[in-house]
């Protein structure tokens, strides 16, 4: 464990950096269940909260844990839970909830195998989950994967502040690797301005009219302006804040997409294959919502083929066909689930499919 | 320049830990490193192991399908990993657990009474760190110097009465002879 430090270089896991990087964004409840392979950000908190006289409360459920973030940051606050895979799925009732409510929940989701209990192992076996969402009704979470352990950091800061910029749930999509691995981070003052949500937190009435929070329109027409509204704001987050990391795709032939710990392997796989004379490239959604679709669209009008590369049955791979649409072939190259596909392994299927 | 170690022994002989103090002592010389365990339903007893990837550049891969230097604390974790290892990688085997086989000839072998000479400083749960006092002699990647301060970052203040013997154990594996136990 780690303590909350800045500006030093420290070895740590992914799961300590998430929980660590969480506190230093200004995070005062956390709330959860404990499930591997994530449970060590429960554990910090435990200790730490405490400590900053912040609020820990190990919930009896992942469906109480979700439903306590909707009512701690309906007062303003900045309130996270974190969990796994099935756990998480236990989530969506709440997480719809919080799109329509307009609330800035943060998830930390490290993934492990599915479906059902599944097992402990790494997957992103949940990119589905996270950026289709198994709640209710026309909503989207913003979805940020990391790939390092610092990564856990810059964008458990990121989710906090996307969170409450836009008011909507926010995820950091991790996976048993990420959140097990050590690797050295550092930590920093949180990079981004507080956003004031004094004209609608539930900050107590006195001095002013009283507000309700609620997901509720009886009449049709309402449910049809909310709605409309809504999604004027996937647009503006569409048009802002879709992140991606591009290497060599200049003069690309094909391109190697990967999101998340396995994008790791594959960069390697990219140069491997530059060596061997195979123009190829490598584009990493950093934002899995908003998806880089602009981005591969003009891609596939040069390239001559696209591979994506998945620790799961091929969930990404829908995404990127619907950017290229039909202007390159896409092929998948996947795992179902475990430590990602080696480089070398990856080098030779991809010399098989060229 | 990559390389890469596996640490791996039974749950409870501090694999883990001394892969973090290696890990620790790599990000102290300013490499990059990857410190990546085997979890599952490991308990005291089973099995258990680490990989640490240090590198010059970006570390190209976590989970690496070889391994340059391999720490085998017990044998079930010799028997395991041996195949593993590298043409011209390394072998470091605490010979107290491990018999002296050496099925291998494209490799170097160091067979080195870990435990014992643990148990001869006067406690065995100080295998692990006699074990990284020899792989630092036997890879000349990592100081005995680095590896005392990382032993400082990772034993927390609640135990840093065990400084001064972790560190002795370090120096008793990084001055044990290799010689006479090299391929």
């Amino acid at each position: 464990m780690v303590e909350c430090l800045t500006n030093k270089k420290v070895l740590t896991k992914g799961n300590y950096a998430i929980a660590n990087a969480a506190i230093l964004a200004g995070c005062q409840c956390y709330f959860g269940y404990p499930i591997t392979p994530q449970s060590e950000i429960g554990e910090f908190m435990s200790g730490k909260m405490q400590e900053l006289k912040r609020a820990y409360v190990s919930a009896e459920s992942e469906l109480a844990a979700i439903n306590m973030v909707i009512g701690a940051v309906s007062t303003g606050v900045k309130a996270m839970t974190s969990s796994s895979s099935c756990a998480v799925s236990l989530m969506q009732e709440g997480l719809s909830y919080a799109t329509s409510d307009e609330l800035p929940v943060v998830l930390v989701s490290v993934m492990r195998g599915g479906p059902g209990l599944g097992n402990i192992y790494p997957s992103q076996g949940d990119y589905f989950q996270a950026t289709k969402g198994g709640g209710n009704g026309d909503y989207k979470l913003i979805v940020l994967a990391p790939a390092t352990v610092q990564e856990c950091v810059d964008l458990t800061y990121k989710a906090f502040y996307l969170a409450q910029k836009y008011r909507n749930p926010t995820v950091l999509l991790a996976d048993g690797l990420l959140g097990q691995m050590m690797e050295p981070v550092e930590f920093y003052d949180y990079p981004y301005p507080e956003i004031d949500n004094s004209n609608w937190a539930l900050s107590g009435a006195k001095g002013r009219d009283g507000r309700i929070i609620r997901s509720y329109a009886p009449l049709a027409d309402n449910q049809c302006v909310f709605l409309e509204k809504l999604y004027k704001k996937y647009k503006t987050i569409e048009e802002n804040e879709t992140e991606w990391e591009e290497i060599n795709t200049e003069d690309a032939e094909i391109i190697l997409i990967s999101f998340g710990s396995t994008s790791r392997n594959v960069k390697t796989a990219m140069k491997t294959l530059r060596q061997k004379g195979i123009k190829a490239g490598f584009l990493r959604p950093i934002t899995l919502y908003p998806f880089p679709s602009k981005r591969i669209a003009e891609l596939s009008k040069t390239a001559k083929k696209i591979f994506t590369i998945e620790v799961n049955m091929g969930q990404m791979i829908n995404d990127v066909k619907l950017a290229v649409n039909g202007e390159c072939p896409v092929d998948l190259i996947n795992k179902g689930v475990g430590a990602p596909p080696s480089a070398k392994e990856i080098v030779t299927r991809i010399e098989e499919l060229l | 320049m990559e390389k890469n170690f596996i640490i791996a022994g039974f749950g409870g002989q501090g694999v883990l830990l001394a892969g973090e103090v290696l890990a620790n002592a790599f990000m102290l010389a300013n490499k990059n490193v990857t410190w990546y365990p085997s979890y599952g339903a490991e308990m005291r007893g089973g099995t258990v192991n680490c990989e640490i990837v240090m590198s010059d550049e970006e570390v190209s891969e976590v989970n690496k399908s070889d391994v340059d230097f391999l720490v085998a604390l017990n044998q079930a974790s010799f028997d395991k990993f041996l195949a593993k290892i590298k043409q011209g990688g390394w072998m470091i085997a605490n010979s107290t657990l491990v018999k002296e086989i050496k099925t291998r000839t494209d490799i170097n072998y160091i067979f080195a009474p870990i435990t014992k000479l643990a148990s001869d400083l006067g406690n065995g749960k100080m295998t692990n760190i006699l074990a990284l006092g020899i792989l630092a002699k036997a890879s000349k990647l990592v100081s005995i110097e680095t590896l005392n301060q990382a032993l400082d970052n990772v034993i927390p203040p609640h135990r840093k009465n065990l400084l001064p013997l972790n560190i002795k154990a370090l120096k008793i594996g990084y001055e044990y002879d290799l010689l006479p136990m090299n391929a």
